[in-house]
């Protein structure tokens, strides 16, 4: 089973000098945290503020590459969590045919929002990262916590 | 010449990935190119420290565990067929170079818009041979140096 879930947006995390991408599904009952790098997190975070760079980023390049043969980004699905690393499938359609290609959530989700492609996270993944310990960190984190992606 | 014109292949003179150098104190790397045609030269560009990182990767072809983003592009050429052929640095303009990419499938041959360090990046994966223009080497130490820097100039124009 899979869940859509959307990306809520980014946090700074002080703890870890690391990101968080938030996911969440339609009813707010999920949640789904991925820490990234900092550079991950600036190439999500210019889709979700519809930034256009003067010239193209990783991400905006990895879209033209599969736009010039007019192969498309079906979706990208959250499979697995395993020793702390999340795994991603993105799923492409290329000339009648679908294609499966092992990713980083953070290049996945990147290209997702670039590409208007939705996100799906396994069940297992939400269910196993839906511990009272990280949401209680959540919420004790202040409004100052967010935004601070300065990249 | 606009960046979509298609250099001649007498035109084109390929360098090789040579070095990344950091520069201290700075969120940046240079990317040194080396002439390969038995002309001494070489051809600075500096990048992010992202992107240096991402092409040093390729160069000292350290295996990640995961796929890094360019790993990630070559993935999807080979899943689709589509062959990486070559990367051309093919202009610059205001202190920022543009490379392309030119990519072939089935005898359909595409050319893709691309900072340096993604070309860059893509073709030491893929591999592919690296080209500069011959009019951007003549053009790159007179007009449009950014006045900071001693050579080259960067793929990102600072703000």
């Amino acid at each position: 089973m899979i869940t859509q879930m959307h990306v809520k947006g980014l946090m700074f995390d002080p703890y870890n000098n690391a990101y968080i991408v938030v996911l969440r599904d339609e009813e707010h009952s999920d949640m789904l945290p991925i820490w990234v790098g900092k550079s991950e997190a600036g190439a999500i975070s210019m889709s979700l503020e519809n930034v256009t760079p003067p010239r193209p980023m990783t991400h905006d390049f990895m879209k033209s590459f599969l736009d010039a043969f007019n192969a498309k980004v079906i979706s990208v699905v959250i499979t697995d969590l395993s020793e702390h690393t999340y795994f991603s499938k993105i799923h492409l359609m290329y000339e009648d045919s679908e294609y499966t290609v092992d990713a980083r959530p953070s290049d996945a989700i990147a290209l997702a929002l670039r590409s208007n492609a939705p996100v799906f996270a396994n069940n297992s993944v939400i269910t196993k990262q839906s511990s009272e310990e990280l949401e209680q960190w959540l919420e004790n984190l202040k409004p100052e916590d967010f935004g601070k992606l300065d990249s | 010449m606009s960046a979509v014109d298609r250099p001649k292949e007498q035109d084109l003179v390929e360098y090789r990935v040579e070095r990344i150098l950091e520069e201290a104190n700075t969120d940046t790397r240079i990317v040194v190119l080396a002439r390969q045609d038995g002309v001494p030269d070489t051809f600075p560009i500096w990048v992010g420290a992202a992107e240096g990182n991402a092409i040093k990767l390729a160069l000292d072809t350290m295996i990640t565990p995961r796929p890094m983003s360019h790993d990630l592009i070559k993935s999807f050429a080979e899943h689709l067929n589509i062959t990486i052929q070559r990367v051309v640095i093919s202009d610059v303009k205001n202190s920022t170079y543009y490379a392309m990419v030119h990519v072939a499938n089935k005898g359909v041959e595409r050319t893709i818009d691309a900072r340096p360090s993604d070309a860059i990046s893509l073709a030491l994966r893929a591999p592919c041979p690296i080209y500069v223009t011959q009019d951007v080497l003549k053009r790159r130490s007179t007009t449009n140096l950014d006045a900071s820097k001693d050579i080259g100039a960067p793929e990102v124009q600072e703000t």
